[in-house]
């Protein structure tokens, strides 16, 4: 209590020490006169009374500082006066404090741009109370084959087995065709199970979730929870929406609340629009009928939350005990060879929990390694910017020698000058923070301007509180590794040598610092410029790679008529007018129909059995398939290289055929024509497909990918449709066609919902999101690198030759050449470049392979990639050190020597 | 304020509550008048240095024991008189008994060993 009143007293008193001091003054000046009066009636006369008493009192200026010391706080004051000091030295050199607060401000700013996005998409977990409880469950087997796929059934055992430690949940998607007034689309649906919103500690915004009774029957609660975003999207966010009912699938259903905001789900990539009881499989997943009896049925995804006190270890192994009970009971007895093999494997299915404090996203798994990457990029920009401050700094330092040495001999400590030198260069870090958090703001705008607006959210906010603390203390520590060595240096320069005169050795040893911190700089950017040469090749690459089919002016528009619960042969019908007025349109000039199209993420892979070919062990037999029109290879520009395309006579009923692509065809049958062969999509079943065609390879599921085992099989031989894309080559500007697709849509059936409408040149931009990205940043901070290494290089170059005017005019008026002169600046000059480079390659190998799979095309050791980083970097350093050269060349060896 | 002297020097918890007790005994006075009454008292065994006193009585008021006013002296000079307050003569008393205890235990202690 007293003390605490003390402290507010010796604060306040910061603030008055004018008056305090007076006071001091008076008060001391008084007892001085009353000690005065004392000696003198003792008999002493007035003047020896009066030194007397000055004896007796002591010395009065150290009195007066152990009151002022007891007074206030004199660790503050002297930081205050830090401070004051340090403001007033930058103040008076604007230009050197301007280029190192800027300086800072990109590389701190850089840094904390891309821990945005690393805390966003990384470190964060899912915005529910306690996400760390939270586990996936997935399994593995002893092949390695691992899934996170269970069945309806399954989920039921393990969750009601599992219940004293842990609360398990299933989610599904599920594609659901939304109509109400004023409202038709596709929109993205998820089957949750019934403890779903309470397992994760969600509470409705408005109305209710899911009750445990509406787990229950299959097919009868018509019941949906809309997201927050749908809400605000589609319903303009009008709470009378609670209690309505919409129809979903042609099915009328009652929105019985909406979720918070911030709910993302249990995969923050994949944005759900509505959320409908796992029991409504029946009407939402209809195919097959019995997927919620079905045990070989696996199609749902479960996660699960820690009951209190319980390790995710121990849960895992209660629940992989439950697990194999259960699957032992539920696997077919053996029968055949083949089912007993399959058992085997199935029985050594072990359950591993996964931490689900992130939820479900792949996008960690994939965004991973770019984010570290450009973290680790931008780290070493920053160190090369601090190598730069220092320099500016101990340049000042050269500068400042009389300051330094004055200071020491009126009895500044080594303490007091390092306190004072690094006060300084903490000020300028934390300008370069404040600047930087600006230019993060600005850097993470543009990042969301980068990516696609479904993932943008992902990105999270640049204000989030661990950004700041990040920013901070990223600006702290640029201010030690700034100050540290340029402090040290003004506190071991011998002052006293200063102030007799010019002292020759410090300076060279300064020099060689300044040099040392050049060739780090230099050292430091080699790898970044190599980095980002390697991956813009990559970049290029991809987008030069040959894809087999044309890219440009192709439509795309996806529709699912199955959803609106049409008759079968109505939907075929429907499929049919759409592809024939699609073709009717002016500026189309082909047309075609495909269960999928190419590069959007989204493909089936079918197992089949070839005629007269036998699977070598572990081979799988499962290509890529996809269902398309007659005109798909003509439209999509892939060539046809022998047989023949798809027609209209290929149809249900007729004999089945298929086209393959050249890998499928090497892989079946070597070098000889696969026209006239069969194969069958039931293996076991007879051979019934024909083979007609022969298609060149392309590119499908990505750019990267080595080109799969593909076929083809005619559309019209389904029995049943489902989604379908239509794909339109048009003559002219893609966009221009995607009105009249809609209308051509809305008069052949307006409750049918078109989804998906893009060009296929931006469907492939957007699956190059990534790479874009890491390409775009690498290259400007390869850049930022190299611009600060040139400014460090020509800084310590132009500083030298000041440095040695003298030297060169006394050269000169030897009779020395200019030659010899600029010779002497450019050895110095490649002596640090060339040392730089060379340490530059040794980390530039390190990096080269750390780079490893996000490369395509280029090798970690591109020659190109070295010599380029190498040219560049020659470049600049002839630039930074022609100038200082030039001056060199032209001192007057007369003026140089007259001056000092 | 660090010089030696041949005389006493104070330790300082010492030294904050021989002013108390000063200020008790004899009411307001001022810096001059309490390092001179300390003298007497201590019959010049004692001398308080102006670097350890003036300190001490900016600690004693920033804690709220001693409040200074400034006043007219004996023999009318301006001078800043500190006067006990309230919270003062608690402290006064607590450290009294803390001091007595102190003491007693040490003479105990140095009784015992003697023994």
């Amino acid at each position: 209590m007293h003390e605490l009143r003390a402290l507010v007293s010796r604060l306040l008193s910061l603030f008055r020490r004018g008056r305090l001091d007076a006071d001091l003054d008076a008060e001391l000046e008084s007892h001085l006169e009353l000690l005065t009066d004392e000696l003198r009636r003792g008999g002493l006369s007035e003047d020896e009374a009066r030194l007397a008493a000055r004896r007796e009192l002591g010395g009065i200026a150290q009195v007066k500082e152990a009151v002022r010391d007891q007074r206030g706080l004199p660790f503050l004051e002297t930081l205050l006066q830090d401070l004051r000091f340090g403001l007033r030295g930058l103040a008076r050199h604007p230009g050197f404090t301007t280029v190192a607060v800027l300086t800072l401000a990109l590389g701190i700013g850089g840094n904390t741009a891309i821990f945005s996005a690393v805390q966003a998409v990384l470190l964060s977990g899912l915005p529910v109370p306690e996400p760390e409880r939270l586990v996936v469950i997935t399994t593995r087997d002893a092949q390695g084959g691992e899934t996170s796929d269970f069945s309806y059934p399954m989920f039921r055992d393990l969750r009601d087995g599992a219940r004293p430690y842990l609360s398990v949940l299933a989610t599904a998607g599920a594609q659901v065709n939304l109509s109400a007034p004023g409202v038709r689309e596709q929109v993205k649906g998820e089957l949750v199970s019934g403890g779903y919103f309470e397992t994760l500690g969600v509470r409705p915004l408005l109305g209710r979730f899911f009750t445990a009774a509406e787990d229950v029957t299959p097919g009868a609660h018509p019941v949906a929870v809309l997201s927050h975003g749908a809400w605000l999207r589609r319903f303009g966010g009008d709470p009378s929406v609670v209690g309505r009912e919409v129809l979903l699938n042609g099915r009328s259903i009652t929105v019985v609340g909406i979720a918070p905001p911030e709910f993302r789900g249990l995969d923050p990539t994949n944005q759900i629009d509505v959320r409908i009881p796992m029991t409504m499989a029946t009407v939402f997943r209809p195919f097959p009928a019995n997927r919620l009896q079905n045990r070989r049925q696996r199609w749902m995804r479960l996660t699960a939350r820690l009951a209190p006190g319980v390790t995710r270890a121990g849960a895992q192994a209660s629940l992989d005990a439950l697990f194999r009970n259960v699957r032992a009971a539920e696997l077919p007895p053996p029968s055949s060879a083949a089912g007993d093999y399959e058992r085997r494997r199935a029985l050594t299915e072990r359950v591993v929990l996964l931490p689900g404090a992130r939820g479900l996203g792949h996008l960690q798994g994939a965004m991973r390694m770019p984010l570290l990457l450009l973290q680790g990029v931008a780290a070493v920009v920053l160190l090369i910017a601090c190598a730069n401050i220092a320099n500016l700094m101990l340049a000042r330092n050269a500068a400042r020698r009389h300051e330094i040495a004055v200071r020491a001999s009126l009895g500044a400590g080594r303490g007091r000058l390092l306190r004072q030198w690094l006060t300084e260069s903490l000020l300028l870090s934390a300008g370069g923070g404040a600047a930087g958090l600006l230019l993060a703001l600005l850097l993470h705008a543009g990042m969301r301007s980068l990516v696609p607006p479904e993932a943008a959210g992902l990105l999270g906010s640049a204000l989030d509180p661990r950004v700041l603390a990040f920013a901070l203390a990223a600006s702290a520590l640029t201010g030690l590794l700034t100050g540290l060595a340029p402090a040290l240096q003004a506190v071991r320069s011998a002052p006293f040598a200063a102030l007799r005169g010019e002292a020759a050795g410090g300076s060279d040893r300064l020099l060689s610092l300044r040099g040392g911190l050049v060739l780090a700089q230099v050292a430091l950017a080699v790898p970044l410029l190599v980095a980002a040469a390697l991956l813009a090749g990559t970049l290029r690459n991809l987008h030069r790679v040959d894809t087999g089919f044309a890219r440009q002016n192709l439509v795309l528009a996806s529709l699912n008529p199955s959803l609106n619960g049409l008759p079968q042969p109505r939907i075929a019908a429907l499929y049919r007018e759409l592809l024939d007025g699609a073709r009717a349109l002016p500026g189309v000039t082909s047309a075609a129909l495909a269960g999928a199209s190419v590069l959007s993420g989204d493909w089936d892979r079918l197992g089949i059995a070839v005629e007269g070919y036998t699977p070598r062990q572990g081979e799988s037999m499962s290509p890529n398939a996809n269902h398309v029109s007659p005109g798909y290879f003509g439209t999509m520009g892939m060539q046809l290289v022998l047989g023949r395309d798809f027609t209209e006579a290929d149809a249900l009923g007729a004999p089945k055929v298929a086209v393959v692509n050249e890998t499928m065809a090497r892989a079946y049958f070597g070098g000889a024509s696969p026209i006239g062969r069969r194969f069958t999509l039931e293996p076991g079943g007879p051979f019934d497909v024909e083979i007609v065609g022969l298609v060149r390879d392309a590119k499908y599921v990505n750019l990267r990918e080595r080109t799969p085992r593909h076929f083809y099989v005619s559309v019209w031989q389904s029995p049943r449709h489902f989604d379908l894309t239509l794909h339109l080559r048009t003559g002219g500007d893609p966009a221009a066609l995607i009105g009249s697709v809609r209308d051509l849509m809305r008069r052949l059936d307006p409750a049918v919902p078109l989804y998906g409408i893009t060009t296929l040149e931006a469907q492939i931009e957007t699956s190059l999101v990534r790479e874009r990205l890491v390409s775009a940043f690498s290259t400007t901070f390869g850049l930022l690198a190299l611009l600060l290494a040139t400014i460090g290089l020509y800084g310590v170059v132009a500083f030298s030759v000041a440095q040695r005017t003298r030297e060169i005019g006394i050269r000169l008026a030897l009779g020395g050449q200019r030659r010899d002169v600029v010779a002497l600046v450019v050895r110095h000059v490649s002596g640090v470049v060339g040392t730089g480079l060379l340490a530059g390659f040794a980390l530039s190998l390190g990096a080269g392979r750390a780079l490893g799979s996000l490369l395509y095309g280029v090798t970690p050791g591109s020659r190109g990639a070295y010599a380029g980083a190498t040219l560049l970097l020659a470049l600049v350093a002839a630039v930074a050190a022609y100038l200082p050269a030039r001056r060199a060349a032209s001192v007057d060896p007369v003026r140089a020597l007259r001056c000092e | 304020m660090r010089e030696t002297d041949d005389r006493g020097e104070v330790l300082q918890g010492t030294l904050d509550l021989i002013v108390l007790k000063t200020l008790e005994t004899l009411g307001p006075l001022h810096g001059y008048g309490i390092a001179q009454r300390v003298q007497q008292v201590s019959h010049d065994a004692l001398r308080l240095n102006q670097g350890t006193l003036y300190p001490a009585l900016v600690r004693l008021e920033q804690r709220g024991f001693i409040k200074g006013t400034w006043g007219a002296s004996e023999n009318n000079r301006r001078a800043r008189f500190y006067a006990l307050t309230r919270a003062g003569r608690k402290q006064l008393e607590a450290e009294t008994a803390e001091w007595e205890r102190t003491a007693a235990l040490m003479a105990r202690l140095l009784r015992g060993s003697e023994a």
